[in-house]
């Protein structure tokens, strides 16, 4: 197996006295050699690069061996699921993820629609394609930045967590919350646009443009953070299928991967848009930065159209059971969306009673910040892991359930 | 009626024989009476006219009475009902028939007679006695209007 | 060459001379980062200090209020919280009454969400939340409040999250199917379809298990329970749970005054649930060969004791059950030829078909119960042989004689009794009413003689005291009537009946009401006004004001001992009446006179009976 870049080498490392590798594979860490540093990396949660943890071999300032440790989070909603009824569910898997929380929510519905055959009627459908872009802008203007953040440079954070409150504004106004909106209700959504709210989202995402331009002045451009971002944390494209990596980390290796489009759902497919794809598949966290700003200035597009395309008023919920006898026929399904970090998965199992017998949930991180990121963080520096992490778009809430 | 009637004394006498009348009226329905139930309704009925007589014979002894002008309902249910002649298996129905008719006589009888009077003392007296019995009609009749006409 | 796989990263300066190119620094790359000094002359976005108030938007889900009274204490809050959050519990001035359970609903902030799904599914929309966003106390118990009752400084707060207009239960009924009206009136074809199983799951999904219909409910059944039982497609946990308080469904389910669907909570804002047609659809969909086994009655024990039963009524057919299930042998005595009392004789079948008579009163006679018809006591058997013979008896004669409208002209033919009436109806009689009935009452016997004579080929008038909304009947046969061609004249009181020289009927006259305010407070009294006579010209009059108990069948001994008040027998909490092993139940114990308070009564009465017989032992 080859790194498969096309990179040609310019300098071999003179690497005498680093581990070497069996015959299996398996790195050789002689721990009583005095030449290795054990370091815990987390739980501690500074960020979304805590509460996980990552057992750390440090050779120098270089990383040769790291185990990813998760659980510090689990929360047990798999179990809590089966003794909520379906509709108790519905506020509770919000918290499976705290800064995308929507996603979760659309999915529940969606699997709950799909097994007791429910239609959602079109104004709905709408307001879950505009809830579900906002949540994603919402999410990118707290990770795009931080790309700069774990790097020292917290100017930009500062600048986006801004203007995600803004954004939270428009959430509160909508949905009554902030963080958690629990807006999208099996078989519907629980309101319709307040009076001026589309002026004032337009206003917001005016000022989300004029923040991409700072930004990019900020950090994009920014010679330190070319420097260390460039060519660092890097996944051959290779590894995708393999790793099972999705969303803007797949694209950043140059794959046309985005739920929206392989498998359309509410009414992406009524609006026009196309995913960026790093087409050079240059993959490494500069790359996946500029995927997530294209993402971001995307998404501000998106909303644009919705606000644009979507019926003027309409019903808001559509035909269901009682919210408190709903009982979902035997049957099971998989239902995916295309969070802000990639696809976003529920299996869920009914058994005709109303209690769902299990319902999983498949996040991105679950591969990219498990699997993968223990390959991706040997040979890198220490300063850079958490660069890597965040650039990954870890979120380990959504690993541990 | 013919009679003239000129002190209140006179007029109170005169009540009190009338109630003292329906008090053996009702006594007699109470032990005539074939039903258990129906000799207990003419017994209570009988001590409910014993308490009227009773409050004359207080005006009388004290007298002093106090009367303030006041419209007492008229519900009006007795009145297109046909009579009863009392007998001994009469229906709670027929009592009270029976008993909202004589109250709606006794109210008639007083009112005929306030209006023939020229003393305004024995006026208000018999008006008095008119309301008093107009009461006692009301009683009944709703006891009528909730029992026997629940339905209607 | 190519590096080993396990060395994903590789430092920029070991990439290809063209990438190491391509991204090389440039001069403008170390400046524009500058650019955000630019920010320094512009205005902050932050708040300037901690006390400015910055108000939540209209529908933010902040603390909860409460409208206590308009709330009915049902619990759907308590039911859909996922955290168990919300607890009912009884307050301080809030009585249990009719509809309302008494309870109001306690917010637990320690486990509490913010989710609103208890405004959205709260049955009445008195469950609201401020637009608060901050609350300060020392106290930590000051976080379990009952919002409404514990004052909060948010209380007044207009905005806030409110039901966002939408139902999270079905409001609108299933619609039952019926005969056409034109169809109906030339038969006396049930007239309800009944549901069918899709519908009364339907139906059935609506219920939101508050339980505030099992209190109204004279025999308090379980409907809640029954209802789940038909959601799940148990039917066999249905009858079971149907009998457990009531031998008659099939009759209940047809004819029952539904008093548990005045006070169903989802028909504050929507229909009530039909809980009527519900309980039908489990009686009519369990094949009666299994009634047996479902209900455990294959082998029931055999006692000595043996109670007699006068009245093959509901409230006797009750108390039969219960007392054979409680293994006494029961005997019933009838004086008509067959049994089920009003149902059998004043029902009529376009309500209540024959058949269903015959399966619940099958079940009896499996069961052992011993059935004595054309035995009237008083004339066949004397009181005092019974009452010596027997251990305990239970007495459910109902009220069979009416009362009568006590008007001129009453006397002679062309003016009857309605119950008199529909007895010989049900009994295949056809009697001759004329062209013109008029049918003076509005309470269900009024409305059952009046839709039978419809049926006779006559034209109806109801003649009425009160106004509409006063009327004591079901909504559904004012409703019933109306489609049916029959009018309803309300505020109307009867004065005189009219006769030809011959006798015969040919009018009645009746004077205009108005409506006054009672002095205690009751339902409002009509007053005629004087005059305002009307004549309708009829042919019939059938008179429906109503009935009243007669017991002189006991014998004038048992009469002296037997505590009667305004015609109504007088009993204790266990339907014994003053003579000790004489109980009693039904219309003639009753205030309100219908089948379902009758087979409580025969329940009540059979548990007092082992009660009484046990402690004698």
């Amino acid at each position: 197996m080859s790194n498969s870049n096309n990179h040609k080498l310019l300098i071999q490392p003179d690497r005498s006295s680093y581990p070497q590798p069996d015959e299996n594979g398996k790195m050789q860490l002689d721990l009583d050699s005095g030449k290795y540093v054990k370091v815990w990396h987390g739980p501690n949660h500074p960020g979304v690069t805590g509460n996980m943890s990552l057992e750390l071999t440090l050779c120098g300032d270089e990383v040769v061996e790291a185990k990813t440790h998760v659980g510090y989070l689990h929360r047990g909603f798999e179990k809590i699921f089966e003794r909520r009824t379906w509709m108790q569910c519905f506020p509770t898997v919000v918290r499976m993820c705290v800064p995308e929380p929507d996603s979760n929510e659309y999915n529940l519905a969606a699997a709950m629609e799909e097994l007791s055959d429910i239609e959602v009627p079109e104004y709905a459908q709408w307001m879950r394609t505009l809830i579900l872009e906002m949540a994603r802008i919402t999410n990118l203007l707290r990770l795009l930045p931080a790309n700069g953040g774990t790097m020292g440079l917290g100017l930009g954070v500062q600048w986006g967590v801004y203007l995600r409150d803004l954004i939270l504004d428009r959430f509160e106004e909508l949905t009554g919350a902030r963080i958690y909106h629990m807006y999208i209700i099996p078989g519907g959504v629980r309101g319709k646009m307040p009076e001026g709210f589309k002026e004032r989202l337009i206003n917001n995402l005016n000022a989300i443009d004029d923040f991409l331009v700072r930004f990019k002045r900020l950090v994009i451009d920014n010679a330190v953070y070319k420097k260390r971002a460039i060519g660092t944390g890097y996944i051959d494209p290779s590894w995708v299928d393999k790793f099972g990596i999705v969303g803007p980390n797949a694209r950043a290796a140059g794959y046309n991967r985005d739920v929206r489009k392989d498998n359309p759902y509410l009414v992406y497919d009524q609006l026009d848009f196309e995913p960026y794809i790093d087409k050079e598949a240059a993959s490494d966290i500069y790359s996946r930065t500029w995927v997530r700003f294209m993402d971001l200035k995307y998404g501000v597009e998106m909303i644009r159209q919705i606000l644009d395309k979507m019926p003027k008023d309409g019903e808001i919920l559509g035909k269901i059971p009682n919210a408190l006898n709903w009982k979902i026929p035997t049957g099971q399904t998989y239902v995916r969306s295309e969070s802000s970090r990639g696809e976003y998965g529920f299996f869920a199992v009914a058994d005709g009673s109303e209690y769902p017998r299990r319902i999983n949930l498949r996040g991105p991180s679950y591969t990219h910040a498990i699997a993968l990121l223990e390959k991706l963080l040997v040979n890198a520096n220490i300063s850079d892991v958490s660069a890597i992490m965040v650039s990954l778009a870890t979120c380990p809430p959504e690993i541990e359930r | 009626m013919n009679q003239e009637f000129k002190t209140s004394d006179e007029i109170l006498q005169f009540a009190i024989g009338r109630e003292q009348e329906s008090v053996d009226l009702y006594t007699g329905l109470s032990e005539t009476a074939r039903n258990p139930e129906m000799k207990k309704v003419f017994a209570q009925f009988a001590n409910e006219e014993r308490g009227h007589k009773k409050r004359l014979q207080n005006i009388q002894s004290s007298g002093q009475f106090k009367f303030t002008p006041k419209e007492v309902q008229d519900i009006k249910v007795g009145d297109y009902l046909v009579d009863v002649e009392p007998h001994p298996g009469m229906s709670y129905q027929e009592a009270l028939i029976v008993a909202m008719k004589k109250e709606k006589t006794a109210f008639k009888l007083y009112s005929n007679l306030a209006a023939k009077v020229s003393n305004q003392l024995l006026r208000s007296l018999f008006d008095s006695l008119a309301q008093e019995e107009s009461r006692h009609k009301l009683r009944f009749e709703l006891e009528y209007d909730e029992v026997v006409l629940k339905d209607n | 060459m190519s590096a080993p796989s396990w060395f994903p990263w590789l430092p920029v300066h070991l990439r290809s001379n063209d990438n190491f190119e391509e991204m090389s620094m440039k001069i403008k790359d170390i400046i524009t980062p500058f650019s955000a000094w630019s920010n320094i002359v512009k205005k902050p976005v932050t708040v300037k200090d901690p006390f400015s108030e910055r108000p939540g938007a209209d529908r933010y889900r902040g603390f909860h209020k409460n409208d206590v009274e308009a709330c009915i204490g049902c619990g759907s809050c308590e039911a859909v919280c996922e955290n168990q959050a919300i607890d009912l519990v009884p307050v301080d001035g809030i009585e249990t009454k009719k509809g309302d359970s008494g309870l109001r609903p306690l917010v637990d902030y320690g486990r509490c969400c913010w989710c609103a799904l208890c405004v959205d599914i709260c049955t009445t929309g008195s469950l609201t939340m401020s637009n608060e966003y901050t609350w300060i106390s020392d106290d930590p118990e000051d976080f379990r409040f009952i919002p409404g009752v514990d004052k909060k400084p948010w209380d007044n707060s207009e905005k806030g999250w409110t039901n966002p207009g939408y139902s999270l239960y079905n409001p609108d009924r299933v619609e039952m199917e019926e005969i056409e009206p034109d169809a109906r009136i030339t038969s006396f074809i049930e007239i309800v379809k009944g549901y069918s199983k899709e519908q009364a799951e339907k139906e059935a999904d609506r219920c939101v298990s508050c339980g505030i219909c099992v209190a109204s409910c004279p025999a308090h059944m379980d409907i809640p329970g029954y209802i789940k039982a038909i959601r799940d497609g148990d039917l066999e946990k249905g009858l079971q749970l149907l009998y457990d308080t009531n031998p008659l469904p099939e009759i209940c389910g047809r004819v029952c005054t539904h008093r548990c669907e005045e006070v169903c909570s989802v028909g504050v804002k929507g229909d009530a649930l039909a809980i009527r047609w519900l309980k039908r659809y489990i009686a009519d969909n369990v094949p009666f060969e299994d009634y047996k086994r479902i209900l455990g009655l294959d082998s029931l024990p055999e006692a000595k004791k043996h109670i007699a039963i006068i009245g093959a009524g509901p409230s006797g057919i009750s108390a039969a059950y219960y007392l054979r299930t409680m293994g006494y042998r029961v005997t019933i005595f009838e004086a008509k030829e067959h049994p089920g009392g009003a149902t059998m004789y004043g029902i009529p079948k376009y309500r209540l078909p024959m058949d269903m008579l015959e399966k619940e009163i099958g079940l009896l006679e499996e069961m052992g119960v011993q059935f004595q018809f054309n035995t009237m006591i008083g004339r066949e058997v004397k009181f005092d042989e019974l009452y010596a013979a027997y251990d305990a008896v239970f007495m459910g004669i109902g009220f069979e004689k009416p009362y009568l409208i006590a008007i001129e002209g009453e006397e002679g033919p062309g003016s009857i009794q309605a119950i008199d009436f529909l007895r010989e109806v049900n009994e295949g009689k056809k009697p001759e009413l004329g062209h013109h009935v008029a049918v003076i009452g509005g309470g269900n016997v009024a409305m059952d003689a009046a839709r039978v004579s419809r049926r006779l080929g006559a034209e109806v008038t109801v003649l009425y005291r009160r106004r509409i909304v006063d009327m004591p009947s079901d909504p559904e046969e004012i409703e019933g009537c109306e489609q049916e061609g029959i009018h309803i004249e309300p505020q109307t009181i009867p004065t005189r009946i009219i006769k030809d020289k011959t006798g015969k009927v040919t009018g009645i006259e009746y004077l205009m009401a108005e409506m006054v305010d009672d002095p205690k407070g009751r339902r409002p009294k009509p007053v005629p006004i004087e005059g305002s006579e009307n004549v309708l010209e009829v042919s019939t009059v059938i008179g429906a004001i109503g009935q009243e108990g007669y017991y002189d069948f006991l014998g004038t001994d048992w009469l002296e001992k037997l505590k009667i008040e305004r015609g109504r027998v007088v009993t204790n909490e266990h339907r014994q009446t003053s003579i000790e092993r004489l109980f009693a139940g039904g219309d003639s114990v009753n205030k309100t006179a219908d089948a379902i308070s009758a087979i409580a009564d025969g329940h009540t009465a059979a548990r007092g009976i082992d009660a009484l017989l046990n402690k004698n032992n």
